[in-house]
């Protein structure tokens, strides 16, 4: 996975950073924010869909991240571990925001009531002129969509179509099996697919 | 035993291979329409892909200002380090066997004090001080001898006259 160093911050290897980290040195922390604050930020936007949400969201993962960093052992990067912390505080979010109000049904086993296993969501074909919708409205569509996925549903697609993540990578974040990643793949796929067919197949 | 969800996934993904690969194609009843699912699906990475681009984050300084803040607060509140950010100290540290050393050397050194002094005192004979033990005067009587002994508790002197023939008439009357 590709990180945010620059020139300077590049000469510091990063478990010396962490070392410096857990012996209480914020400004090594810093460093790490620093490096990775964009892509964490990016991701847990593309969760939540508000600037402020995941801002805040950002900070509290972090902030967590901190407090918990005497824990890390080095035995996966730290974007890993971090990710995994960042994650879960966004789907526990999510979760807790569904609950309190409106939001997409959140349980595998409705996703296995609405969606047929083997139904096609390939276009017949008479698609949609969507050809001069702008982007902000095609990334609202998507946005839209999206949210329409449970949280688990939505990190799985997330991490595997734009952060390019292993099934295993992603079980590993999640803390579940891979055959659950590749369940909710399945599914977050077919929905993603029945919901945004029009867009893809013509922008 | 892989769900068909699974299955499907993982051919998707082109991570099937094999025998596993080949069995579930035969499986397929529509050949041709699950690879047209396939390449819609590959349609959906890569507009999602394109699409989510990094929303860049505004008011980073402020994001890490911020940041510091909470870290700050959250040191103040517990220490200098967050309790799970110390490093967690081995039992068998070099200052914990140094001190644990010394205190055992010094329990030892009472003890063995204590232990000593007791055996001195009750080794030690009833008798504190022995403060004479001679022979009398010759010419009186060449055999006898005169010991003298002070008891610790009871403060008493005892004196203990051996081999004494006779007394003489001098000696008597003092």
């Amino acid at each position: 996975m590709p990180t945010e160093t620059t020139t300077a911050q590049a000469e510091v290897p990063e478990l010396d950073l962490v070392k410096r980290c857990q012996a209480g040195d914020t400004e090594a922390f810093d460093q790490l924010v620093g490096r990775y604050r964009t892509r964490v930020f990016g991701m847990i936007y593309n969760m939540v869909h508000n600037e402020q949400d995941a801002w805040d969201l950002a900070q509290d993962g972090f902030l967590k991240a901190w407090k918990s960093i005497g824990r890390f052992r080095g035995q996966s990067s730290f974007y890993t571990w971090i990710y995994r912390i960042v994650m879960n505080v966004t789907i526990d979010w999510l979760r807790k925001k569904q609950v309190k109000g409106t939001g997409a049904e959140f349980d595998d086993a409705i996703q296995l009531r609405e969606i047929d296993p083997a139904s096609r969501t390939v276009p017949k074909a008479d698609a949609l002129p969507h050809q001069r919708m702008m982007h902000g409205e095609i990334r609202q569509r998507i946005d839209e969509a999206i949210a329409q996925l449970s949280p688990e549903h939505r990190a799985v697609i997330l991490m595997k179509e734009t952060e390019d993540m292993q099934y295993h990578e992603i079980a590993d974040t999640l803390g579940c099996s891979i055959g659950t990643v590749m369940s909710r793949l399945f599914y977050a796929r077919k929905r993603l697919q029945n919901m945004l067919r029009d867009l893809y197949e013509n922008v | 035993m892989k769900t068909f969800e699974e299955k499907w996934t993982a051919w998707l993904d082109g991570e099937l291979a094999g025998q596993e690969l080949a069995e579930f194609e035969a499986s397929l009843p529509d050949k041709d329409g699950a690879e047209l699912e396939k390449q819609d699906a590959h349609k959906l990475g890569a507009f999602l892909k394109e699409q989510l681009v990094a929303r860049p984050m505004r008011n980073e300084e402020f994001f890490h200002h911020q940041l510091r803040r909470q870290i700050e607060g959250e040191a103040a509140v517990r220490g200098t380090l967050p309790v799970e950010s110390r490093p967690r100290e081995p039992w068998w540290s070099i200052g914990r066997l140094v001190w644990t050393g010394v205190a055992s050397l010094a329990i030892f050194m009472v003890c063995t004090f204590f232990v000593m002094r007791q055996e001195t005192s009750t080794g030690q004979s009833g008798y504190l001080t022995q403060v004479i033990n001679a022979r009398v005067d010759p010419a009186v009587s060449p055999n006898a001898t005169i010991s003298m002994f002070e008891t610790k508790e009871e403060k008493v002197t005892v004196l203990w006259v051996n081999g004494l023939e006779t007394l003489p008439s001098e000696y008597a009357a003092k």
